[in-house]
């Protein structure tokens, strides 16, 4: 571990309007090139923590310390500009980027290859099926070049087995690149998968209710038992937090 | 990077159970290696092993777009038009064979023609021709050039559109023939008159198209312009604008349409003055000499011009258009 903290979260809350609390005194702090997942059931917030950390929203009370140079976010919806192709997505990010025109082309091929989509560099987004979108999109958060990425339920709306070879080709991407992820879902097996740690957050309003760290995360998988065992023991304390809610 | 010895320990393992695959397997004292991480053999091989999976994965969850021959094409969507008109002409004649209608009320196809011809002969028609089709063509254009940044001002400044929006959305019900009474006391008997009253045909209608096109933009499509990093210019251009297109292009069609069919309105009610001869004042003279057969020809000459630049030029627009987006029936998924 390096050591260093990237996000660090403190007291937060977060209420719209004169709405109820969405979120109350959220603490968590984030390492460099840490992989942390955030879990919890709907109404729990976690998109609202996204969009905070994103600094899409202000918060209500408390603070948020991220790195100066911002955050990548990826959505659930790939959100690829439809007129562009594969390429030209990733370019876009580029650009906006400040990226010279010269230098986009060949950067934004190697980052579509580092998804394994440099084959489909000149297609079109609905010509893509939802993994590969998804997978451009990857392409085109890593292209802002920022230490930080969010995800929020990036593979929510995949099919089993496109999710599982994104879940290698993320942990694969990690690995390369060094970035510190933020990982928003519901599913509790893939928390256990994917984390080094999980952030399990309670319903209405959202609070840190749990958190697991996971020593050995090389070679895990799905199916494998370590991530089976733990996901119980998530999912018990989940189903904990969300029967609080019948009272 | 905090999965070194991880890396390195498994690493090891793999090499022993693996000697076919791993050519590290070779090495005497694979430990002994300085490790690199991220390039670990291992990684290497298995991201090879995912990177075919994935190559497999994507070509059964993928379909090549195919898009539809010109032959195609040409039977689904140019030949039955025209079996159509073909077989509207056949009923016109046998209706004048078998009813022998006046032909000064109802003449047949064959007379409708030779008044073309005529006029073709005497050169009114192209006359009248040329000077509305550039009338027709200016016109929009400078309505393009006025209703573009005006839809897009409207679109992006809320307070704007609210107070205009409704007038502009009500100028759009008003027939443009209209303004002609206000626009020749204005005007005179000039082209001016025209021009002004194909403006308040053609202006409404891109403005509208362009502000529907706007509105429609997906939320998240924005919210990824910002998240890149692009303010408030660049989110305009670079997402806004091209994704308000399909909106813009329906906008434009119908643009044309209005100027067109207000042009039209224009010139059959003012004449005289230092107004040229369009196919409305055609119309207008063939009218007062009771001629039906030049009636019927110069509005089916009308006709073939809207139905021309509509194929021509609209048609071919939507359909690139459309089908780069994935939006039109018959492309993939």
């Amino acid at each position: 571990m390096s050591g260093q903290t990237a996000i660090r979260i403190e007291q937060l809350g977060k209420r719209f309007g004169a709405g109820p609390l969405v979120l109350d005194d959220v603490n968590l702090s984030i390492e460099t090139g840490e992989f942390v997942c955030l879990l919890g059931a709907s109404g729990c917030g976690k998109s609202t923590l996204l969009n905070l950390i994103a600094g899409l929203d202000r918060p209500t009370t408390g603070s948020i310390d991220v790195p100066t140079e911002g955050a990548a976010v990826m959505f659930q919806e790939s959100a690829l500009m439809p007129w562009l192709t594969a390429r030209q997505n990733v370019e876009l990010a580029l650009r906006l980027r400040g990226v010279a025109r010269s230098a986009r082309r060949g950067e934004a091929l190697e980052l579509l290859d580092v998804v394994n989509l440099a084959d489909a560099a000149e297609k079109r987004p609905h010509e893509l099926s939802g993994g590969m979108r998804q997978r451009v999109a990857l392409a085109r958060a890593l292209a802002q070049d920022r230490p930080v990425l969010l995800m929020d339920e990036p593979f929510a709306a995949l099919d089993a087995i496109t999710r599982d070879l994104l879940h290698e080709e993320l942990e694969r991407v990690w690995r390369r690149t060094g970035r510190t992820i933020v990982f928003v879902t519901h599913n509790v097996r893939e928390a256990a998968r994917l984390g080094q740690r999980v952030v399990l957050l309670s319903s209405r309003p959202g609070r840190v209710a749990g958190e697991w760290r996971i020593d050995s995360t090389e070679g895990r998988r799905i199916e494998s038992p370590e991530v089976a065992a733990l996901s119980i023991e998530i999912t018990e304390q989940l189903r904990k937090e969300i029967r609080r809610n019948a009272a | 990077m905090p999965h070194d010895t991880v890396t390195e320990l498994s690493r090891v393992e793999e090499g022993a159970q693996h000697p076919s695959r791993n050519p590290d397997a070779s090495n005497p004292q694979p430990g002994f290696e300085t490790p690199l991480p991220g390039s670990s053999t291992r990684g290497a091989s298995e991201h090879d092993d995912l990177r075919s999976l994935e190559a497999g994965l994507d070509r059964l969850q993928t379909s090549p777009d195919r898009a539809p021959s010109a032959w195609r094409r040409f039977t689904t969507s140019v030949v039955p038009p025209i079996v159509f008109v073909v077989a509207l002409v056949a009923a016109w004649q046998l209706y004048v064979v078998v009813a022998q209608p006046r032909p000064d009320i109802v003449p047949g196809p064959v007379d409708v023609f030779n008044a073309m011809a005529q006029a073709w002969e005497s050169g009114r028609l192209q006359l009248a021709v040329v000077t509305s089709l550039e009338r027709g063509v200016v016109g929009f254009l400078i309505a393009v050039i006025i209703g573009t940044p005006l839809g897009l001002l409207l679109a992006e400044v809320k307070p704007l559109r609210r107070a205009v929006g409704p007038i502009i959305s009500g100028l759009q019900v008003l027939p443009s023939v209209a303004w002609v009474p206000a626009a020749i006391l204005w005007f005179g008997l000039t082209d001016a008159t025209v021009y002004f009253v194909v403006l308040m045909g053609a202006v409404p209608s891109i403005v509208n198209g362009l502000i529907a096109g706007v509105e429609q933009v997906p939320p998240q499509l924005r919210r990824v312009g910002t998240v890149l990093g692009a303010g408030r210019t660049r989110l305009a251009t670079l997402v806004v604008l091209p994704a308000a297109l399909p909106g813009y292009v329906a906008g434009l069609k119908q643009g044309w349409a209005f100027s067109w069919r207000s042009l039209m309105a224009a010139e059959i009610i003012t004449v005289g003055g230092t107004i040229g001869f369009g196919l409305g004042s055609m119309l207008n003279q063939s009218r007062e000499l009771a001629d039906i057969a030049s009636v019927l020809a110069t509005i089916l000459v009308i006709l073939a011009i809207g139905i021309l630049i509509e194929l021509v030029f609209f048609a071919p627009l939507e359909r690139r258009m459309l089908r780069r987006r994935g939006l039109l029936q018959g492309g993939t998924r």
